[in-house]
């Protein structure tokens, strides 16, 4: 509203500024990236190739540390709130900020020698990660549905190009088509629900919205509406059960360094969107922290049913793929499953949303080992994906099977694995929440979906092997591996710091 | 030595698992090599057996409660300590454990031509998820340790066992894996609750015990709960009706699998439901006792028949595993002193005298490479040695008054009796079933004209395996004549524990 611009307002001290510093570098190092596309340098184009690639990942590398390492400066800071109420630099972006560039410099070290393979490296592959990372960290930030909207399209449009990467596949560009159309269609929707929500109240304001609603219980049909097609933007975005039909498709037609950064970056991105919304819109101003925060009962039954048919439909889906990536992507819609039932549940129990930021953590650094090594094992054009494909590969290549199979254990929840400190915190808050059904039929869904993850382990280990898998592994994608596979016992092992920042993270929102 | 002292139970628990860490940078391709790995394995094994042995001479049997505690912090937020500690059932279940161990290691001295080293450290691996289940007192380790020892298992099956391994395995792993997500989900409810009524969280099980959860009949949360933590361990158990995984794991598992699924994995389930599931519910315990001893004599006299009517040795002892456990759940849940300790003798002795089946079914597979008991008779006559051991494991398994397998049963039946006379007589009657399958399979495979050509030129037992059963042989006849050895040492746990679960 026009009489909140003050000027004050609008100049940035300098403490804010260093709050900003982390979106600035990343925002530097993407056009950085895009002069390191243009080096010429001799007159041999291969040459010239090589040197932009390696320049274009050297950079993003580098900005992507020096994004996480001026994060990590300022850990802990109070936080504060930029640009007139319309961004937040508190503990939880904080906490996303340093999930989203770990995942994306993983995702980049371990998409180079993979382009190179696949023979579609350009360096506009990492200016494009970087453009979208930094859509990411707006979109955990944004505390108005403008910046908001803007910060998913900032995300989306690196991501539908990316999709199609390789130009020449016929799937790769059915899947950038048919994710850019859906997308599209979806971001208008959302945005629809956003004009609606500023006629009703005349603010877009998460916080604004919030006292609206409370002081209107009658019910503005306008609201209401407007309410209904912001969710449902969401729960595209997250791909939970029935908006999750352009998931599979992308994942598998997508290259698969780019359906790492998908499954890693943009769904942890989305939830983190929709979780700020949603403790704004839902808790009453409580924050997340609260045990008070009821949901609103027609909205709590309708995502009880969403989440319920999510990690169903999922879970049992998966069991017939034989793709491995297309195998992920629907276990993926399962993991939107379990993590919606954290959201239901948050409000009423004692860690509140923090089950929700533990599990996407959790969920991103197991799944980011799994993508690097499936991508890594595929031949040219991403064939050989086939889980049969995988048969014997415990004989070939014991490291990298017993990473794979960590991973598999990992995402079925079996302990002491990441996985499982992440079901364990979700499904703990659902029971005391109340919602011990859902707990009950959740954790039955996750028995289903124990059976495809263990079936790449029976695979690997108890299986002949086929044929020889030429599995030319480069260290930086090795080093992607251990990282994930480190992250996944430790944070398994001992979850303690996790929770706890996952913990101060949720009470900060 | 103060460090082993204070850390003996830790030091147990983990020290194979380190043992297997230590393998791993050997090679396993060269014969030489090969054996410096079994050897290494071996003599970890039998430290391990060793060390436990401490606990049994430092065990303080007038003592109630825990004894060899240890406790750390772990993850605070929810109350979760690093807490282990003994009393004197799981004291008897861990010597169980490190008994077996060293045992199957040795039995599996030939018979594993791939990935011999792989087969050792998860051999070593399952051992410290066995020793850690058995010792975890903070519900949440237990969880950690019992979800543990699925994995090491689940490869043993799936990589070395037989045609339909992967079938098995992945059964096995599914079946076990449902039970115990149900109980996850009643161990959160029990954790709200202790948050609920005592303001704070806590997963260790002496809390968990002063719980109050309302008891109201059938579909009451208490009973409910039970049931949730009662599917986890009768499933583990196996009791009838969830018994069906056993037999298709039992029998493609490879030997060394056998031993350590029946000898230990199946105790879980009793060992569950004595120090998790009884104290903590204990109205409902009551409640569902008598339906729960009619499906324990069920299974008895369930598992003797069908026991009967197998053509394959294997099948034959896995069906007689669910009969032998069917006494457990029968003494169980009799609630009075005499079953609950028949049953935990049981669970002891089942452990040796099936471990010992599968230990012979095993020999005479190498041998042969069949298990049908129609291929074999008169074998006798070509290994009398081997015809003395299997004769003395046949009888224990009988449950002749002199071994091991009378103590149990007989206190369970004396027991089962004040209680129940129907069930009683019923699993009495399976007592002799038990006593017909035996004795006509031994009679098949044993006597009878040597009328097949290649059971003639048979090797008797060889020093090795002569070994692997001596241990086995003296545990039969220890058990069976001197109890008071392990009964001693139980009773005030015994005690004690039936004390907690009065209502």
């Amino acid at each position: 509203m026009s009489e909140l611009i003050k000027p004050q307002n609008l100049v940035l001290s300098t403490e804010q500024l260093a709050m900003l510093m982390p979106y600035l570098i990343v925002a530097a190092g993407a056009m950085l990236t895009l002069l390191a596309g243009v080096i010429r340098g001799s007159s041999d184009p291969e040459a010239n190739r090589r040197k932009r690639n390696l320049a274009a990942v050297l950079v993003g590398i580098a900005t992507v540390t020096a994004g996480l390492l001026y994060t990590a400066k300022i850990w802990g800071e109070p936080g504060a709130v930029l640009f007139n109420g319309m961004l937040a630099a508190d503990y939880y972006t904080g906490l996303m900020n340093a999930v989203f560039l770990a995942a994306t410099g993983l995702v980049m070290l371990s998409s180079y020698s993979y382009l190179e393979k696949e023979r579609i490296h350009h360096a506009e592959y990492y200016s494009l990660a970087l453009f979208s990372c930094l859509g990411m960290m707006l979109m955990a930030s944004a505390l108005d549905l403008i910046v908001l909207f803007v910060a998913l399209e900032m995300m989306s449009l690196g991501v539908y190009v990316m999709v199609g990467f390789r130009r020449a596949d016929v799937r790769s560009n059915e899947a950038a088509v048919k994710y850019f159309i859906l997308g599209s269609a979806v971001s208008a929707i959302f945005l629809y629900g956003v004009a609606l929500l500023y006629g009703a109240t005349g603010s877009m304001n998460i916080a604004q919205l919030a006292t609206s609603l409370k002081s209107d219980p009658t019910g503005n049909p306008l609201l209401a509406l407007g309410a209904v097609l912001v969710t449902v933007g969401f729960l595209f975005k997250i791909a939970s059960v029935p908006f999750h039909m352009w998931m599979p498709d992308v994942y598998e037609g997508a290259p698969t360094s780019v359906t790492n950064f998908m499954t890693t970056g943009l769904k942890a991105a989305a939830f983190a969107a929709f979780l700020r919304v949603f403790i704004g819109l839902n808790s009453g101003g409580q924050g997340g922290g609260g045990t008070e925060g009821g949901l609103d009962a027609s909205l709590h039954d309708v995502l009880w049913v969403v989440a319920l048919v999510t990690m169903f439909i999922g879970n049992v889906i998966a069991l017939t793929q034989k793709n491995i990536k297309r195998m992920l992507a629907y276990s993926s819609i399962a993991h939107s499953g379990y993590i919606l039932v954290g959201l239901i549940s948050g409000g009423k129990s004692e860690y509140g949303y923090s089950s929700v930021i533990l599990y996407l953590i959790a969920y991103v650094v197991m799944n980011l080992g799994a993508f690097a090594i499936v991508a890594h094992l595929s031949e040219r054009g991403d064939r050989r994906c086939d889980v049969e494909d995988y048969a014997g590969l415990g004989y070939r290549h014991p490291w990298l099977s017993f990473a794979m199979a960590v991973f598999m254990f990992s995402m079925a929840g079996v302990p002491p694995t990441v996985g499982f400190a992440g079901k364990y915190l979700i499904f703990s808050s659902a029971v005391q929440a109340g919602e011990i059904w859902l707990a009950v039929l959740g954790v039955l869904c996750s028995a289903i979906g124990a059976y495809y993850y263990l079936r790449v382990i029976v695979f690997m280990y108890m299986r002949e092997p086929a044929r020889a898998i030429a599995a030319k592994f480069a260290p930086a994608a090795a080093l992607v591996v251990l990282v994930a596979t480190a992250g996944t016992l430790q944070f398994g092992v001992f979850p303690s710091m996790l929770i706890h920042a996952a913990k101060k993270a949720a009470m900060n929102i | 030595m103060s460090l082993v002292t204070e850390h003996l139970l830790t030091l147990i628990v983990f020290l194979p698992t380190v043992f297997a860490i230590l393998l791993l940078p050997f090679s396993d391709q060269d014969e030489s090599g090969r054996k410096g790995l079994k050897i290494a394995a071996l003599v970890s094994s039998l430290a391990v057996f060793a060390l436990s042995l401490l606990l049994y001479t430092g065990f303080d049997s007038a003592a109630p409660g825990f004894q060899f505690n240890e406790r750390h912090g772990w993850i605070p937020a929810f109350g979760i300590t690093y807490w282990i500690g003994i009393d004197g059932i799981s004291l008897f279940l861990i010597l169980l454990t490190t008994f077996l161990t060293p045992i199957v290691i040795l039995s599996s001295w030939n018979a594993i031509e791939r990935k011999l080293k792989a087969y050792l450290a998860l051999l070593l691996v399952l051992e410290t998820g066995m020793i850690g289940a058995f010792v975890a007192l903070d519900v949440f380790l237990f969880y950690i340790f019992w979800e543990a020892m699925l994995v090491p298992m689940y490869f043993l099956i799936g990589v070395w066992g037989g045609k339909e391994r992967i079938y098995a395995s992945m059964k096995f792993f599914l079946f076990t894996l449902v039970g115990s997500l149900l109980m996850l989900v009643a161990i959160f409810y029990l954790l709200a609750a202790h948050k609920e009524q005592f303001g704070g969280y806590s997963a260790a099980i002496t809390d968990l015990y002063k719980l109050k959860i309302a008891f109201d009949g059938f579909l009451s949360p208490q009973t409910l709960l039970f049931l949730a933590f009662a599917a986890s361990f009768a499933i583990k158990v196996p009791m009838f009706p969830l018994h069906t995984w056993l037999p298709d794991a039992h029998v493609q598992a490879p030997t060394a699998g056998s031993v350590i699924l029946a000898g230990v994995l199946l105790k879980f389930g009793g060992y569950g439901f004595i120090r998790f599931a009884f104290p903590v519910f204990p109205a409902a315990v009551q409640y569902v006792a008598p339906a729960f001893m009619a499906l324990g004599a069920i299974a008895i006299v369930y598992g003797a028949w069908v026991s009967m009517v197998q053509p394959d040795i294997k099948k034959l002892v896995a069906y007689s595993s669910v009969s032998h456990m069917g006494f457990v759940i029968l003494g169980l849940f009799s609630l009075n002193t005499y079953a609950v300790t028949g049953s935990i003798y049981q669970m002891l002795s089942h452990g040796v005298s099936t471990g010992g089946l599968f230990l012979i079914v095993g020999m005479i597979y190498e041998r042969r490479h069949t298990r049908e008991i129609a291929d074999f008779g008169g074998i006798s006559r070509a290994m009398p040695l081997f015809a003395t051991v299997f004769m003395i494991v046949t009888l224990s398994s009988v449950a002749l008054p002199g071994t091991n397998g009378f103590i149990g049963e007989f206190l369970i039946l004396l027991g089962s009796f004040q209680v129940s006379r129907l069930w009683t007589v019923i699993a009495g009657t399976g007592v002799i079933f038990g006593a017909v399958y035996m004795l006509w399979m031994f009679q098949r495979v044993m006597f009878g004209p040597l009328a097949n050509e290649e059971n003639k030129a048979l090797p008797d037992l060889s020093l090795r395996e002569l070994a692997v059963m001596a241990p086995i042989v003296a545990a039969v006849f220890v058990m069976g004549i001197f109890p008071n050895l392990f009964l001693a040492k139980m009773e005030v746990s015994v005690r004690q524990f039936l004390t907690q679960i009065k209502v």
